[in-house]
């Protein structure tokens, strides 16, 4: 096992870079040897601030909320699925509420020393970049931070990884 | 993904043309299905007022949200109208709404439809920024707004 990186967790929400992420995640955790976890948080922060808003009726409220928890269930089987086909066990994370500070938390409780990201989209507007709950994360979280870019080449290593 | 990375100028009605509630959804719903956002108008015109008829998306201070979810929608996707005179939404306050962002989602992508209504919940804290955006003169002077170029 790696001494400068022992534990690492890889954040999923579903998007097309967060799965790159977790690709490079088993990629590193195999070749450092480390251990690996997923998170997928069900953002029930943002349901309660739609009700809040009256954007959202409780039922719909309800209704996303089984969407999301199915997502998390689907996407963490998913990561789950690239480690086995690697050889790398990934100790799976479901956690609801705001993401930054979920990711925050499992990062202090699971002693993480290595936050991996899927690319951030880029921004359009001023307002983006205070929103950002990833970026958020990535900006308090305590350990490092990898933020994984170039998705051929994360395919093309995971693909030759032994 | 933001509201910026899916709108674009031809589905934005500077202003809406017509002046009620449920001419103001048809409009939009044919904004989308004209750029190829949405395959059946009227898929999507049923699932916007079943969501309408258990509460308004009128919010306060003249902003209305319809959204549903649909497989009639190819991806997310939103449109923008707005009617500087306002549209009678049946609003919380009761003001007239004159800034409507209609916003539909696939059934499978819960996730993005949430960051997507949240981000719209967000912009409409901002007073001075729905202002700008109700006196807009073109669909491209809203996406500036929006931009925080102006």
């Amino acid at each position: 096992m790696s001494d400068i990186i022992r534990s690492i967790l890889v954040y999923i929400d579903g998007t097309e870079q967060s799965v790159v992420a977790a690709h490079y995640a088993v990629c590193l955790a195999k070749t450092l040897n480390t251990e690996l976890s997923a998170l997928f948080v069900v953002n029930t922060q943002a349901l309660g601030t739609l009700v809040k808003s009256r954007i959202f009726l409780q039922d719909e409220e309800a209704e996303y909320r089984r969407d999301l928890n199915a997502d998390a269930e689907r996407y963490l089987k998913h990561v789950q699925t690239i480690g086995q086909a690697k050889g790398v066990d990934i100790k799976l994370l479901n956690k609801s509420g705001s993401v930054s500070g979920e990711i925050k938390k499992c990062v202090k409780e699971n002693d993480i020393d290595l936050l991996i990201i899927g690319e951030l989209s880029r921004i359009k507007s001023r307002r983006d970049q205070f929103y950002d709950e990833t970026e958020r994360a990535m900006r308090s979280v305590s350990c490092s931070v990898l933020m994984v870019k170039d998705d051929e080449r994360v395919w093309s290593m995971y693909d030759n990884l032994l | 993904m933001s509201l910026l990375d899916i709108l674009t100028k031809d589905v934005i009605a500077v202003p809406l043309k017509v002046q009620n509630k449920n001419e103001a959804i048809r409009e939009l719903i044919d904004l989308l299905y004209s750029n190829g956002q949405i395959t059946d108008k009227d898929e999507v015109y049923d699932a916007i007022m079943t969501r309408e008829d258990k509460g308004s998306t009128g919010l306060e201070k003249g902003i209305a949200v319809p959204h549903a979810k649909t497989a009639a929608a190819t991806k997310l996707t939103a449109a923008i109208g707005i009617s500087p005179e306002g549209i009678e939404f049946g609003s919380l306050d009761g003001s007239p709404s004159k800034l409507i962002f209609l916003v539909l989602a696939p059934p499978a992508s819960s996730g993005a439809h949430i960051a997507l209504l949240s981000e719209i919940a967000r912009l409409s804290q901002y007073q001075s920024l729905c202002e700008e955006l109700v006196e807009a003169e073109s669909a491209e002077k809203v996406l500036s707004i929006l931009q925080g170029e102006e």
